[in-house]
């Protein structure tokens, strides 16, 4: 494996990066909109959320991805490849958010919302300066525990033309006659990174832990 | 109800013999040189203050802890190390283990089995018995205890008086030489302990031989014939419950009356005695 | 778009047998990695310090790499090694290898739960062995692990679609095969879907069925 081979993994490993954050920063907060519909009981969209939530769940990445890449422009939208892989990597983690913010609101005392209505607190503020911060807080290691799965299956976006870190070492394999190499550099990228990712998570849920244990 | 005396040869004077029984957690030593004998049908209490090493002895005499030194017989059979001297296997120690009923201090019975089932289930399996004699054995013990009605009942469903009730009847089904009690109140909130006090006493009464940890003074002092006084390890007074409370012969048994039962109480009606351990108010009949 | 989805009824056999296939695949998996995680359980408790750290070693590493780069590995990278396999062999082998790891993780964490009294109980009563563990250890602990159990088997039928990549005739290959051939993308990948759905919904089934068992016992 050449320099040049190495270079155009790591450029691979950096698209990876900003299309999960892409996908990341899309996914919280359509998830917390859906368990905020789903909470509140809205008549019509909490039972099609709930659905939605389910299909999403339980569909594969991959299939998902290829229904948006194909299908999409099958129905009159036009995406490319780019497009179609954040779409498909914000859709499927907003569902998995979405279990999470309400696992948070249902952890949510409610004691506290009756505080902040006695002291005359309107419900947008009462949203964003006692509600968000507390569920962020209690959601905190499932949506972190979210963003390392939604790292782990980026690999699907080399499925679609992305060039990804997979695809960057698939190609050199390919090209090289020696696929092993390229595919452990690619292997060894992700793996500190998930594990990275999995110690905050460990991290927070200990410092959390210490902090609500009883004085 | 008679409790039949099962057939393990008796060529012995003492159901339990404990000689020289030591036992260390690395650098603690929690069992010291520790002797006593329990003749059939005796109860004994073994009393004194946490850490005296009254429960690791217990879980010696079956063998759940490995003492390091010293001899347990039971009735004349020696627990834990076979004939030729090498420590017993496993289904050894399990062939042992069917003569001696234990009752735990967090019950612990099964969770995915009925209160039927679980008093039945290890005369049928590990004592091979006839299901049908086993169940009706089994009701019979229920009623016994009170529990007949929820034999159908998972334990998490029942109190915590119930669940013990239901470990009694359990060790009982295997109809064992001897019934070893772990401290059985200790986990009860107060109004439950005197139901499971009073099914002990009864045992007692009735003939069964029973080594008791517990620190309710108020059933040592009634129900035991003998008290077994520890502290840190060593067996420090023996004697029968009268002598035991009301007048102690070593320094070490009047401090811990002293802390936990208000003092040596002289000439005490045994039916009068209001609840001496602060620890647990139980409620007698 | 009515005809599109036509055209994917005509080729339901195809669909079908992508079908069978992934609950095949996800099946033999699931039973390979929950046997084989069991004993790695074991090891991961083991007072043998080196063997319990590699099995750690294993299953962190199973953990923090991708599936797809994995199937990758073991059908492209080995063959260097001199390991060649065919795509079945291929795919049940990094499916089971990789789901190992994380049933090793959850049935350990199902075991360090569960109380210890009621086995020590069983020992005072005389089991030993195997029948204290099919009598007494085992009963609870599968009530108590069944909801993370199923969990990780809707993860082994989804990591299933990935096998596509290699050739494997399971559903979503089926279904880009009808796409690419009938150019009914959107249809062929929804029904695809909905039958993914169907089959976690049967897992989540099962799950609550042994939920309701655990209920009654709890």
């Amino acid at each position: 494996m050449s320099f040049a081979d190495i270079l155009s993994i790591f450029s691979g490993a950096l698209t990876t990066l900003l299309l999960s954050a892409a996908g990341i920063a899309l996914g919280l907060p359509v998830g917390l909109g859906l368990a905020l519909l789903r909470w509140a009981r809205v008549p019509v969209a909490a039972p099609i959320v709930a659905l939605y939530v389910s299909l999403l769940r339980a569909s594969p990445l991959v299939t998902l991805l290829l229904l948006l890449f194909y299908g999409l422009p099958n129905v009159g939208i036009s995406v490319g490849p780019v497009t179609a892989g954040v779409l498909a990597l914000a859709m499927n983690t907003s569902a998995f958010n979405c279990e999470v913010w309400r696992a948070a609101l249902m952890a949510f005392p409610k004691e506290q919302t009756e505080a902040a209505q006695s002291v005359g607190m309107r419900r947008g503020l009462r949203f964003r300066r006692i509600v968000l911060p507390q569920i962020v807080r209690i959601g905190l290691p499932g949506l972190v525990n979210e963003m390392t799965q939604l790292i782990k299956v980026t690999p699907v976006l080399a499925l679609v033309g992305v060039v990804d870190v997979t695809r960057a070492a698939v190609r050199i394999g390919a090209s090289t006659y020696e696929p092993l190499p390229p595919l452990l550099v690619a292997i060894a990228i992700y793996v500190p990174i998930v594990y990275a990712l999995v110690s905050t998570q460990r991290w927070i849920e200990r410092r959390q832990a210490r902090l609500e244990a009883p004085a | 109800m008679n409790i039949t005396i099962p057939t393990m040869p008796s060529d012995n004077t003492h159901a339990l013999k404990v000689v020289g029984l030591s036992k260390s957690f690395g650098a603690l030593h929690v069992l010291d040189n520790v002797s006593f004998g329990v003749a059939p049908g005796e109860t004994v209490c073994l009393l004194g203050p946490s850490g005296s090493g009254k429960s690791t002895l217990l879980r010696c005499i079956n063998w759940l802890e490995r003492p390091d030194a010293g001899r347990i017989l039971l009735n004349g059979r020696q627990v834990g190390i076979s004939s030729g001297g090498v420590v017993m296997s496993d289904s050894e120690l399990a062939a042992m283990r069917m003569h001696i009923g234990m009752v735990f201090q967090h019950f612990a019975l099964w969770p995915h089995l009925t209160v039927l089932q679980n008093v039945m289930e290890a005369p049928v399996h590990v004592q091979r018995r006839p299901k049908d004699e086993v169940l009706a054995e089994a009701e019979a013990l229920l009623r016994r205890v009170g529990m007949y009605e929820k034999r159908d009942a998972f334990p998490a469903r029942l109190s915590g008086g119930q669940k013990q009730r239901v470990g009694i009847a359990r060790a009982l089904a295997m109809k064992p030489t001897l019934l070893l009690f772990d401290e059985p109140t200790s986990a009860l909130d107060p109004e439950l302990v005197g139901e499971v006090l009073a099914v002990m006493r009864d045992l007692a009464r009735e003939g069964m031989t029973m080594v008791v940890v517990t620190h309710e003074m108020a059933f040592a002092r009634e129900a035991a014939s003998r008290i077994v006084f520890m502290d840190r390890g060593v067996v420090v007074e023996t004697g029968d419950p009268e002598t035991f409370f009301s007048a102690p012969k070593t320094e070490r048994a009047r401090q811990f009356l002293l802390r936990y039962a208000s003092g040596p109480v002289p000439n005490a009606e045994p039916s009068s005695i209001v609840p001496l351990n602060p620890e647990s108010a139980s409620i007698r009949p | 778009m009515i005809h599109d989805f036509g055209i994917v009824w005509s080729e339901r056999g195809l669909l079908l047998s992508g079908l069978m296939n992934t609950m095949l695949l996800s099946a033999l998996a699931g039973f390979c990695a929950l046997v084989l995680g069991v004993l790695l359980s074991t090891v991961l408790m083991q007072r043998a310090r080196l063997l319990a750290q590699t099995a750690r070693v294993f299953v962190d590493a199973a953990r923090c790499t991708p599936f797809l780069l994995f199937v990758y590995f073991v059908y492209y990278g080995l063959p260097s090694a001199g390991l060649r396999f065919d795509n079945w062999s291929a795919g049940l082998a990094a499916l089971i290898v990789y789901h190992t790891a994380y049933m090793g993780e959850i049935l350990r964490g199902a075991w360090m739960a569960q109380p210890r009294e009621p086995i020590e109980a069983g020992q005072a009563f005389g089991y030993t062995g195997l029948k204290l563990f099919r009598r007494i250890v085992l009963p609870p602990l599968a009530l108590a692990s069944a909801p993370v159990v199923g969990n990780q088997i809707i993860q082994i039928i989804k990591d299933s679609a990935f096998l596509t990549i290699i050739a494997l005739p399971e559903l979503t290959n089926a279904a880009s095969s009808i796409q690419s051939r009938r150019y009914v993308p959107f249809a062929s990948f929804i029904i695809a879907m909905l039958l993914y759905w169907a089959l976690c919904l049967v897992v989540e089934a099962g799950v609550a069925a042994a939920g309701r068992m655990a209920q009654a016992r709890r």
